[in-house]
Parts: structure tokens; sequence; C-alpha cells
């Protein structure tokens, strides 16, 4: 549905984002993480076609963002980081003022208005001005807005920025939901937990992209190699029975519990559970450490800025 | 067409909500069109016993014989000047704020991702100065006649408007001076964050039009047809300018990139 190639952007001197390139198939939910000035806002903005990439190439339902502007913006619905509405007028008539500018019949602009108002629990609030809104009920407005003409693709900067955690839950779930009506997503986020529940992948980027992966591929790296044993009493106790085993690069103990570092998971956590167990040693659990999206992302990040 | 008149349509009702925009028009009506000459033509004829007075009319127009009707005249001829202040004051009240308000509301993003066309953008902003702007001053334009006929007629027995000058004025003057305003403070806007100063371009243009006062006032110059006509010209030859300048500002990319937005 979406493919990036080779894009660069600059300002001046400062080079926003440099060679990245990316797919996003049909129906596909992709999360762009990264820091503060990493290029997240300029690559939504490219695909947005508000900007154009100083070089490279984007592909969106197979036009070039440079000669199909109008189609492109026709078929995506864009949440920018500031929600934006018409502070003097009311919430009602923003979204019949934006859906307006889309080629949508006029009883359809209405019933998805109300659809989404009622979604999102503003419609008892829909006449009043926009500006009476609290930053939750904006941010809600402004999702609404993004969806009202039904987008093919939604270009997504940080849609639960200053939600209670109530609406924040249902807007993930309501993004969730999307996979099912085909609508592909571009999610930009700071929030790691967002990503990591939400997203078929996820693209790390700082300027350059540093790291494409599903959560399952990323989990399966250097910190997926860890396993956590908890014995019934003192773990210094057990731990000479298997330093031995070579493949064990690390143990580090706890009071009962130990964290191994093995090479090689697969082949010689059985033979570290039946030395354990051939010794009578009584073990509570004995788990594979899933590293979460938070530490692979600084572990990335900060492997980044050592380079 | 459709999308502009839409974009119009939206920014009338803002601005019929904002009071800081039709007061002062409200006020500059009452103060120039109904007060003013009101205030000059039928307190005329005791100006007229002042002997510096008759020696300005005497200066300027030589030997007359009436002179409270040539002092009339010459009293139509500043007025005539006054029908320039709405086109030059409406537009550089109207179209700052529609453009400011957006920058303050963060909306410019959110409209650019639809498929409006900035061209489209451009015309409804620009309507939305430009419509109010012919209205107000073709009311002012009736009004000031209106005003003006009567207190003649009262103290000379005459009804000396419309004349041709104050039609060049009111249907070919006002009507480029307020387009150019407009497109003048489109460009403006851009590059400011507060209302207040950039509606200064209004104030910064209405200044020549105080310079024919005061130099009418001296003795020094005193407007007719032609003169109209040729600034008419002139300001006609800068309109395709201005326009080009406001286009190539009202662009997508220069929008979100080079327009000093809100922190």
């Amino acid at each position: 549905m979406i493919t990036v190639e080779n894009l660069t952007r600059k300002f001046k001197d400062i080079t926003a984002v440099e060679n990245i390139s990316f797919d996003i198939d049909e129906s596909e939910i992709f999360s762009f993480l990264g820091p503060n000035g990493a290029g997240k806002t300029t690559t939504i903005r490219m695909l947005s076609t508000l900007i154009s990439p100083d070089s490279g190439k984007i592909t969106i339902d197979g036009k070039d963002t440079r000669s199909y502007g109008e189609y492109i913006r026709e078929i995506t619905g864009l949440l920018t980081e500031s929600p934006g509405m018409y502070e003097k007028i009311s919430a009602y008539d923003n979204l019949r003022y934006y859906s307006s500018f889309y080629n949508i019949p006029d009883n359809k602009r209405k019933d998805n208005i109300e659809k989404y108002l009622k979604m999102f629990d503003l419609w008892d609030r829909k006449d009043d001005l926009a500006g009476t809104y609290s930053k939750g009920m904006k941010q809600k407005l402004a999702l609404s807005r993004a969806l009202i003409h039904e987008p093919k693709i939604l270009l997504l900067d940080e849609p639960t920025a200053g939600l209670d955690p109530e609406s924040a839950h249902m807007v993930r779930n309501f993004i969730d939901s999307l996979k099912k009506e085909k609508t592909t997503v571009f999610l930009c986020t700071h929030n790691l937990e967002e990503a990591s529940n939400l997203s078929d992948r996820v693209c790390i980027i700082k300027k350059k992209i540093i790291r494409i992966a599903t959560l399952l591929e990323l989990q399966s790296g250097d910190r997926g190699k860890r396993v956590e044993i908890v014995f019934r009493d003192d773990a210094d106790r057990y731990v000479k029975l298997i330093e031995g085993i070579s493949d064990i690069k690390n143990i580090q103990t706890d009071s009962n519990k130990a964290v191994l570092v093995i090479e090689n998971p697969k082949i010689t956590n059985p033979t570290v559970i039946k030395k354990l167990v051939d010794n009578g040693v009584k073990i509570i659990y004995f788990n594979q450490i899933k590293a979460s999206l938070e530490e692979i992302y600084l572990d990335l990040i900060k492997g980044e800025e050592v380079k | 067409m459709k999308n502009a008149i839409t974009i119009f349509k939206k920014e009338i009702k803002e601005i019929i909500k904002n009071k800081n925009i039709w007061l002062p028009i409200l006020i500059i009506t009452i103060i120039f069109s109904i007060a003013m000459p009101l205030g000059f033509i039928l307190g005329s004829a005791p100006i007229l016993e002042d002997e510096d007075t008759l020696n300005f009319i005497n200066k300027v127009f030589g030997q007359v014989d009436d002179p409270l009707r040539v002092l009339i005249g010459f009293i139509l001829k500043q007025l005539l000047i006054f029908l320039l202040i709405m086109p030059a004051m409406v537009p550089s009240l109207i179209a700052p704020a529609s453009i400011i308000m957006e920058k303050e509301n963060n909306t410019l993003e959110p409209l650019l991702a639809t498929p409006v066309k900035t061209s489209e953008l451009l015309m409804g902003k620009s309507l939305t100065a430009l419509i109010p702007t012919f209205a107000i001053s073709t009311i002012n334009f009736i009004i000031l006649i209106i005003v003006v006929d009567i207190s003649a007629y009262i103290k000379l027995g005459y009804i000396p408007l419309p004349n041709a000058e104050w039609v060049i004025v009111a249907l070919i003057l006002s009507p480029i001076l307020s387009f150019i305003i407009t497109m003048a403070s489109v460009i403006v806007s851009s590059r400011s964050t507060d209302i207040r100063s950039a509606q200064g371009v209004g104030a910064v243009i209405i200044l020549p039009i105080y310079l024919i006062i005061g130099l009418q006032l001296a003795g020094l110059f005193l407007l007719n047809i032609t003169y109209l006509l040729i600034g008419s010209l002139i300001l006609l030859i800068v309109c395709p300018f201005v326009l080009r300048l406001a286009v190539k500002i009202f662009d997508r990319e220069n929008i979100l990139t080079k327009w000093k937005m809100k922190a």
C-alpha cells in the first residue's frame, strides 16, 4: 500500500531524514518510533503530501506522491501532532467543514459525522464550541476528523497524547479494529507499549532507519537470550552445578533468583533443567525473559548514539 | 470554486462573531460617513466669516461668486478621500485575522491534508476579505451620499452627489485598492504570528491617503478625474505582482516550512 524508497529531506543544513526505505502492506499497522527530532513528523508530512522529499520516492496505492497529491489526500486521513480545531465554531461544524473537502455524498457525510461523534462520546456536546473542549476531547474530535471520509490509509501522529487512560484505551481498541476494515495505519508514537500492543511491525528511526521488524523478531535479539530461574531457596547454592555448561555466558544471582545469558537457549535450556533436576534441585519456575520493546528501543537508540 | 466558497462561508461566520473586526468598522462608518460630513457641511457657513478661509479659497480657486458653494465643493474632495478608508481598512482587518487565527488554532496542517487546492484556499481567504469590503464600502458610499445630499440641500438647496469623481473612486479605485491590500495582508500575515502587527499593513497604506488630504488642505494639490484615473491605472499595474507573490506564498510546502508559526 505504501512504498518508500531512499527518502531524504533536509531543511537548510539540517537533515531531517536520510535515505529511508520501507514498505507497508494493506491493513498493516506500522509504527514509527524514535526520539524527538528523529524525523517522524517530517516523514508523516511527506506521506501526506504536505511536503516533498529532496530525493527518493513515495508510492501510495500505486501512485507517486509528487504527481498524485490530490488523490492521495483523498484516500488518506491525517491526525496531526496538535489536534488543531476552529475554536469558535461547534465540534459538529468543524467536522462538517473539513469533510466538505472530500468527495463524499452529503448523506454519507452526515452519517459519518454522527457515527464518529457517537463513537468517541462527543455526540452530546456536538453543538458546543470546539474551544470549550478539553485536550482529550479535542484529540478525539481530531481523530474523528481524520476518519470522517473513511480513508484507506490513516496517518497518526501521537494519537493517544493527552488522552486519559480510558479514552486512550478506547482509541487503541479502535485502531486495532481498523485492521478488520482493511485500513492501513502508519502510527508515529512515543508510547512503546502502544506500539508493541498495536503494531504488526515497528520501525525504529533516528534520521536513518535503525531497524524494521516485528516485535517477535526484535525480542529474539540478544536480550531474548536470557533465562530466569527461581529456586525454592538461595540461588547461589545451585549455580555452581550449571557454571560448567559452556553455552552459558553469564550468571547473575539475587536471593533465590538466577538470570542466565545463554548463547543458544533452544539447545541449552533442556540441559540446564536436566542438570538441576538430576541433582534434586527444586525449581519454582524457569522462564525465558522476553525483552520489552522499551528495552530493545533504548538499546538500539543507544547503540546508534555510540556509532 | 466550491471549496473556495466553503472556506468563505465558514470564515464569514467566524468574522461576524469577532467584534474586534466589526466594531472598528462601525465606528469609522459613523465618524467618516455621518458625523464628519454633517459637521463640515452644516457648519461651513460660519467658517466663511474667517478671513483666512476666504484667503485660502481665493488662493486655490481664484475670485469666486459663491464662496459657500465652492467651500462645500472643496469639502467634498476631502470626503472623497474618506471613501478610500474602508477599502483600505476592512481587508487589513479581516485577512490577517483569518490567516493568523489558523496559525493560532493549528488548523492549517489538517486543512492542507485535505484535497483542497492552495489556490482555492487563497481564493476563499481573499473572498472573505474582498466581499465584505465591497459590501461595506458600497453601504458607506450610499450613506455618505445620502448624508451629503441631505445636508447640502438643507444648506444650499442643491444635491451635489454622486458626481463622476465619486463614481470613479467607488467603482474603480476602491475595488483595486482593496484587492492590493488583501494580497498585501496575506503576504504580511504569512510572516507574522500576531494579528495586531499584521493588521498594521492597513495603517501603512492609509498613510498616503492622509498625505493627499494634507496636500489638498495645504492648497498644493486638488484631486480631479485625471488624477483618479492615473492613480487607478498605477494600482492596477501593481495588482498582478501582489497576486503572484501571494500565490507563491500560498504553496503547501511554503506554508508548512517557511511561514512563521506560533511556538
